[in-house]
């Protein structure tokens, strides 16, 4: 059966349906202006299969270190709740870590300039690359084979400044424990005496 | 007849706990360093309010505590019991300080987590965690390894005769020398000649994987902690999966089935007796199992396609499944691709596998090779007698350390245990279905917990309910004490309102 174009409902009706097709995510993941997929961390766990093989761009902050291979390398991206700003730094609990690990041409890698770790918030970087499920060059690692490489927000170094409520608990807490040891001591003492 | 314990009871338990959290105390100054060498002040300041509230609680409890009698066998298992608990307690203090734990209750399951070599976690944002807080994270679960009452039996029993009692309220029940303490030394000695081998090893790995130095060596001591605790901690949240690498997955592999071994076998091993190692009941029991497992695994992961190569499924699945049987967790996939990717078969074969465990007196959980072996035993030695002559006289025989026959009270112990483990299991999954989760899910998340293991499919996690983190506790306490000394304090607590005079 074929639908008359012509008819006002049925432009309407599939307007509505553009609209929502769009809106629902059910086959479609996010996909920026070119048609590459811009899957999260969580959807390419969720559901591997459905990326398997595809050029997917995956946004996330650098962590650790790179581990230069030969002339490859490997990135760990996390696009978690601490990728722009981490809980040293005062952003709230945001659940576990999540990310993708990224191997790359070394040379495909312009100075990163900070890995995320305690002291640093690290780079956050855009790559655009293949999504394996289980990539057979890697031992089964679910991995993107990357590309290209752009850093979108510098890192930092992140201060972590001493709490001075805690400083006072601190000094307080020594003193008890000092004082429990000295009674200790001092009750032992007292009974080795009794017993001479 | 329930006997009320008397004031000098409850001085004996309380002096001996003190002397354990004493230990824990101690402990922490290797993490208070590390973060002073990071200049992780914060974080200095968080362990010296920790090692402050251990000391305080320790001597306090000495000096009220002031008793000469020794520990009998209820004190010893109730001193265990309980001291894995204060422990717990006080030990999840740096972590709560840190500002990653969503709660104390959060805190204290990563804690008894790491003491009982479990490995499950619901710290947040791991990969930005101070080096000093990595560091508690893996000594406590190497220490927890050891057993925190091995700890202080080292260095603060100073030679008590019913210190015994303690040890084997831990868990552990293997004198390898005459005097317990020169045991609990024995112990530590295995436990340090592997450590310089293991960390170097991995570390060696780390620095030709691209890690810097010092990276490459904190990181290769951690996993070797918690990869001989069978704890399964790592410094990163993509655990063992960061390193992309053969050659250190490897290297975990061996130092988890050494972890996971016997440390009655391992002083075997020590002291000449080379042999052991393919006759003791409990490799034999391993190998078989996790041969089978391994099959059952690859045949179902085969089927299902997920791995395109022979042999990249076959190290997938060996790792996950050597990880599960030696209570490990550590894992180079993530925790929902048990879900995801391996599905049913693979979840059920590393279930089974988490559920047996590795091998008694070590730092390994699960029902343990030595049960399963037995159970094995008695179960041929019946079809042997149903099969031959109505008096033939069946005996059935089977080996650690020496030729044990089996009798009816060895399998009766065995079968106890083991029905007591199963039990638990059960109530982990049905806490886990009541709560709303998938049955698999339930099953697999459960075992895990209570067999000490800590492969993860998803369903713990830092917004879990309450009720099923404080479960999980229990659950990871009870199987790691193997169940005796938690419910001999569970008496002594009766016994406080209900005994008699």
């Amino acid at each position: 059966m074929t639908v008359p174009v012509s008819r006002p409902w049925s432009v309407g009706l599939a307007l509505t349906l553009g609209i929502l097709m769009a809106l629902v995510p059910g086959h479609a993941f996010a996909s920026d202006a070119t048609g590459d997929f811009e899957p999260s961390s969580s959807e390419l766990v969720e559901s591997p299969a459905e990326f398997d093989g595809e050029t997917i761009i995956f946004t996330g902050e650098v962590i650790g270190e790179m581990m230069t291979r030969g002339d490859m390398a490997w990135l760990h991206l996390n696009d978690d709740g601490y990728r722009d700003r981490n809980i040293e730094e005062g952003a709230p609990l945001g659940g576990y870590n999540s990310g993708m690990a990224v191997w790359i041409p070394s040379g495909a890698v312009p100075g990163i300039t900070h890995f995320g770790d305690h002291a640093h918030e690290g780079d956050v970087v855009r790559v655009s690359g293949t999504f394996n499920a289980a990539c057979p060059e890697h031992g089964g690692d679910m991995d993107i084979h990357a590309s290209s490489l752009e850093v979108v927000t510098p890192g930092r170094k992140v201060d972590d400044p001493v709490s001075p409520v805690k400083v006072v608990w601190a000094i307080v807490l020594s003193m008890v424990a000092l004082a429990a040891f000295l009674a200790d001591r001092l009750r032992a003492r007292v009974e080795d005496t009794k017993g001479v | 007849m329930l006997l009320r314990p008397r004031r000098e009871d409850h001085l004996i338990i309380g002096k001996y706990t003190g002397k354990i959290v004493i230990g824990i105390g101690f402990l922490m100054v290797g993490p208070l360093l590390t973060s002073v060498v990071f200049g992780e002040w914060d974080t200095v300041v968080d362990f010296v309010i920790s090692i402050s509230l251990c000391m305080a609680f320790g001597y306090g409890t000495q000096a009220v505590c002031r008793t000469d009698r020794d520990l009998g066998w209820s004190h010893g298992l109730v001193v265990a019991s309980s001291s894995w608990l204060v422990a717990t307690v006080i030990g999840a203090m740096p972590h709560w300080l840190s500002g990653h734990m969503g709660s104390y209750l959060d805190a204290m399951f990563d804690v008894m987590s790491g003491y009982t070599t479990t490995g499950l976690y619901l710290m947040q944002d791991l990969d930005h965690i101070a080096h000093g807080l990595n560091m508690w994270r893996h000594l406590l679960t190497f220490a927890g390894g050891q057993g925190i009452v091995v700890i202080a039996l080292t260095f603060l029993f100073k030679g008590a005769a019913g210190a015994y009692t303690v040890y084997v309220g831990e868990g552990k029940d293997e004198r390898l020398l005459p005097n317990v303490v020169q045991t609990a030394r024995a112990i530590w000695l295995v436990s340090l000649v592997w450590l310089a081998i293991g960390a170097a090893a991995l570390a060696i790995a780390g620095l030709a994987l691209g890690q810097d130095p010092v990276r490459a060596v904190l990181h290769g001591l951690w996993v070797y902690m918690g990869a001989w605790s069978t704890g399964g901690f790592a410094p990163q949240s993509y655990n063992t999966l960061y390193y992309h690498s053969l050659a250190y997955e490897l290297i975990a592999i061996v130092v988890m089935i050494a972890g996971s071994f016997n440390f009655a076998l391992h002083w075997a091993v020590w002291t000449g007796n080379r042999r052991e190692i393919r006759r003791n009941v409990e490799t034999v029991s391993f190998a078989i199992t996790l041969t089978l497992l391994v099959l059952v695994a690859t045949f179902a992961l085969a089927k299902a396609g997920v791995y395109s190569d022979a042999m990249v499924l076959f190290r997938r699945v060996f790792y996950q499944l050597a990880s599960g049987h030696t209570t490990t967790g550590f894992s180079t996939i993530y925790s929902r691709a048990f879900v995801t990717q391996w599905g049913p078969i693979g979840m059920l074969a590393t279930t089974i596998a988490m559920a047996i465990g590795a091998s008694a007196c070590s730092t390994a959980g699960g029902i343990k090779g030595i049960r399963i072996g037995v159970i094995a035993k008695a179960f041929l030695q019946d079809i042997r007698k149903w099969v031959s002559p109505e008096h033939a006289l069946i005996t059935e025989r089977y080996h650690h350390i020496r030729d044990i026959t089996l009798s009816d009270g060895l399998v009766r112990s065995a079968m106890t245990i083991t029905i007591a483990y199963v039990l638990l299991y059960a109530l982990m999954t049905l806490a886990g279905v009541l709560y709303g989760y998938d049955f698999a899910d339930a099953v697999f998340e459960g075992v895990s917990a209570a067999s000490n293991t800590g492969l993860s499919c998803g369903v713990t996690a830092p917004s879990m309910p309450e009720g099923l983190k404080a479960l999980y506790i229990f659950a990871m306490w009870l199987g790691r004490l193997e169940f005796m000394s938690v419910f001999v304090l569970g008496g002594y607590a009766v016994s406080l309102v209900r005994g008699r005079r």
